[in-house]
């Protein structure tokens, strides 16, 4: 639990055309194992934060080491061990939910043999076996929701990021996300879970990360966290004090 | 394993996209179809079609008779008697016909008379005792041929160059007949040596292909075929690029990029899939050609060189898929790249020779459509089917085929590549 797998120092990014940072000299450390909720307002600089973690955006400024290697440069390595469920359905809506696994599968280097095991396990697990023929373009956002975090599992990563995984979907299917993520917890895989719903956070995370503006406003334990400010009961009302009440864009 | 997965993945998004498939398939089976049959007219206009032309022959003599003999053997005029050369006149005007002869009256006589003139003075000043003649600068026999002023210039000249012959064989009779006449002092009146001309000289039409016993004329089957085949594969741009765009647009894309080591394995995965789908169109028209064009009432198509042929659908199919990936990475909206695809795609094949033959083009397009693609694919069809070459000489075409699609597909990976990190 005390090993830093992710480690991010001083970073900054400022995209073209932008009057502000969207992140601004922020450093940040992700302990093994450890749930983090990835916490902000709307242009927080979340899933800017989440895009340089995987490699696909690079920083103007700082460093970001994953598994202790400086990411720039070995996205390669590094991706092989991260899954990520963008906020996007990153699925292709006209192949069936097998399909759209296999092919993934695939690419992540997984064998025919391995896949024909995993994917119809974690169909039965997300409920949606009885659908795997189905193309994906037919299924309710719950569903396809349920099918975009599977495809990031499939390689079975170290590290999963989750951006904002249960927007979008019904109780049934947040609750089933949430269960599952709890289940991953035991299971020793890192976790950084970025999300609006700050009850579900709470519920998930042992760390919490609250960036807005791009910068990061607090970091650490959700109970240590809470301990500092005895004012607050709940992650909301810490959430709250923290940003402040003001509509943002 | 990553490519196959690739090219099976695009199997499937493709058999599962109606539209799509009809695009690729149906659209350039219709245009192949289409164009073949509306430039059947236009070709048959240079190698086969019949030309009707007006005769209004008022010399009743000699001349029309010769002219009348003459063109009934031909394959490309045919005469239509008239009396009246005002409503001949009205009737080319109006484009009813496309030219009329008019041989004006006393046209045999007149020209008779200017020849037994001029032999008679070649014979006096050749010192033999003959009569002079008394007036041989009459001016020359006016025949007349009006044109529709929509014919095109090729006919006019080869009209007037036909009818400029038979009359100057003719005259070549009469002068014949006259020096015998003059030299037996007019004993014999009749021509005892007949005038062939096509025993004296020759011009004899041949292919110059390399099988030139083969020899096939170009016609709209042998123009189309190859040159909308070509169109078509090119038109890949539209699938491939619609797809691509539509995956990063979707967010599948964004997964293949948070995969490690995913890029090139999809890009070549890509290009193989619609390489082989631009295969397929080719064999497709290729067959149209064969076997639906006859059953419309055009020629069948006319193959040349196995080999060659294979070869040069390979390196069409290469430049066409790499094309089309290089648009679809580069522009980032598929209004973008589909209108510069599909507009580019019409300018390239234009300027290969596609809807026009290169050598019709000014000499600046002409020099311009040396860099497009399409010419260099439709150069070799042309090679292989018309001319019947073997492989090696189209080689050096299909190199740049070659040379241009995988510079395509390197820099469609580059590009890829740098977006994927930014």
């Amino acid at each position: 639990m005390s090993d830093v797998i992710v480690s991010v120092d001083q970073i900054t990014k400022q995209y073209r055309g932008s009057q502000s940072p969207a992140i601004s000299n922020l450093t940040l450390s992700i302990p093994s194992g450890s749930v983090l909720g990835l916490l902000g307002p709307n242009g927080a600089g979340k899933s800017t934060l989440i895009m340089m973690l995987c490699g696909l955006l690079r920083p103007d400024a700082g460093t970001i080491s994953v598994f202790n290697l400086p990411i720039a440069g070995n996205e390669t390595q590094a991706r092989k061990k991260i899954g990520v469920a963008p906020q996007e359905i990153a699925l292709f809506p006209t192949l069936t939910a097998s399909e759209n696994l296999f092919y993934f599968g695939r690419m992540y280097g997984l064998s025919s043999l391995f896949l024909k095991k995993v994917v119809p396990d974690y169909l039965d697990k997300f409920g949606l076996l009885p659908k795997s023929g189905k193309r994906v373009e037919t299924f309710s956002g719950g569903m396809k929701r349920r099918l975009n975090l599977i495809a990031a599992l499939l390689h079975q990563p170290q590290l999963l990021i989750l951006d904002e995984p249960t927007t979008g979907v019904d109780v049934q299917s947040r609750n089933m996300i949430v269960d599952f993520l709890q289940t991953l917890k035991t299971k020793n895989t890192t976790i950084i879970y970025s999300s609006h719903f700050l009850e579900e956070a709470e519920k998930i995370c042992s760390h919490v990360a609250i960036l807005d503006e791009g910068n990061l406003l607090s970091s650490g334990a959700i109970e240590s966290l809470k301990a500092n400010h005895p004012e607050c009961s709940t992650l909301e009302e810490l959430f709250l004090k923290l940003t402040g009440k003001n509509i943002r864009d | 394993m990553k490519i196959l997965a690739t090219y099976y993945k695009e199997f499937l998004l493709l058999i599962r996209d109606v539209g799509g498939m009809a695009v690729i398939f149906l659209m350039p089976l219709a245009l192949v179809i289409v164009m073949a049959l509306v430039q059947d007219a236009p070709f048959r206009d240079y190698q086969e079609l019949k030309l009707d032309v007006i005769f209004v022959d008022q010399d009743q003599a000699e001349l029309g008779r010769k002219l009348s003999q003459s063109f009934a053997q031909s394959t490309h005029v045919r005469l239509i008697s008239k009396n009246d050369s005002s409503e001949s006149n009205r009737l080319v005007r109006n484009g009813t016909y496309k030219a009329a002869i008019i041989l004006p009256t006393h046209a045999s006589a007149a020209l008779q008379e200017k020849t037994r003139q001029l032999i008679a003075r070649v014979l006096h000043q050749a010192g033999l005792p003959t009569a002079l003649p008394d007036s041989v600068n009459r001016p020359a026999i006016g025949v007349t041929i009006l044109f529709d002023p929509a014919i095109k210039s090729n006919y006019k000249q080869a009209l007037t160059g036909a009818v400029s012959k038979i009359f100057a064989d003719v005259q070549t009779q009469w002068v014949i007949d006259e020096l015998q006449s003059q030299l037996t002092e007019g004993e014999s009146t009749h021509s005892t040596l007949p005038f062939d001309p096509s025993q004296m000289i020759q011009v004899v039409q041949k292919d110059a292909g390399e099988n030139r016993n083969k020899g096939i004329m170009m016609n709209s089957v042998q123009h189309n075929v190859p040159a909308w085949t070509m169109f078509a594969m090119f038109f890949i741009v539209f699938p491939l690029a619609g797809n691509f765009i539509k995956e990063r647009e979707e967010g599948s894309m964004l997964r293949l990029r948070l995969i490690g080591g995913s890029q090139l394995p999809v890009m070549v995965g890509k290009f193989l899939f619609y390489f082989t789908i631009c295969l397929a169109q080719f064999v497709l028209m290729i067959l149209v050609g064969i076997f639906v064009m006859p059953q419309l009432g055009l020629n069948s198509l006319e193959l040349g060189d196995g080999l060659g042929m294979v070869v040069t659908a390979c390196a069409v199919a290469i430049a066409a898929t790499g094309y089309g990936l290089v648009i679809a990475v580069f522009f980032k909206t598929p209004q973008q790249a589909l209108s510069f695809g599909s507009v580019s795609v019409v300018i390239l094949s234009a300027l290969g020779g596609v809807w026009v033959p290169v050598y019709v083009m000014p000499e600046f397009l002409q020099m311009v459509s040396r860099f497009s693609p399409l010419q260099w694919g439709l150069e070799s069809f042309n090679d292989l089917f018309l001319r019947h070459v073997s492989v090696i000489h189209i080689l050096p075409n299909i190199a740049k085929l070659l040379f241009f699609g995988l510079a395509a597909l390197l820099l469609s990976v580059l590009i890829h590549r740098s977006r994927t990190i930014s």
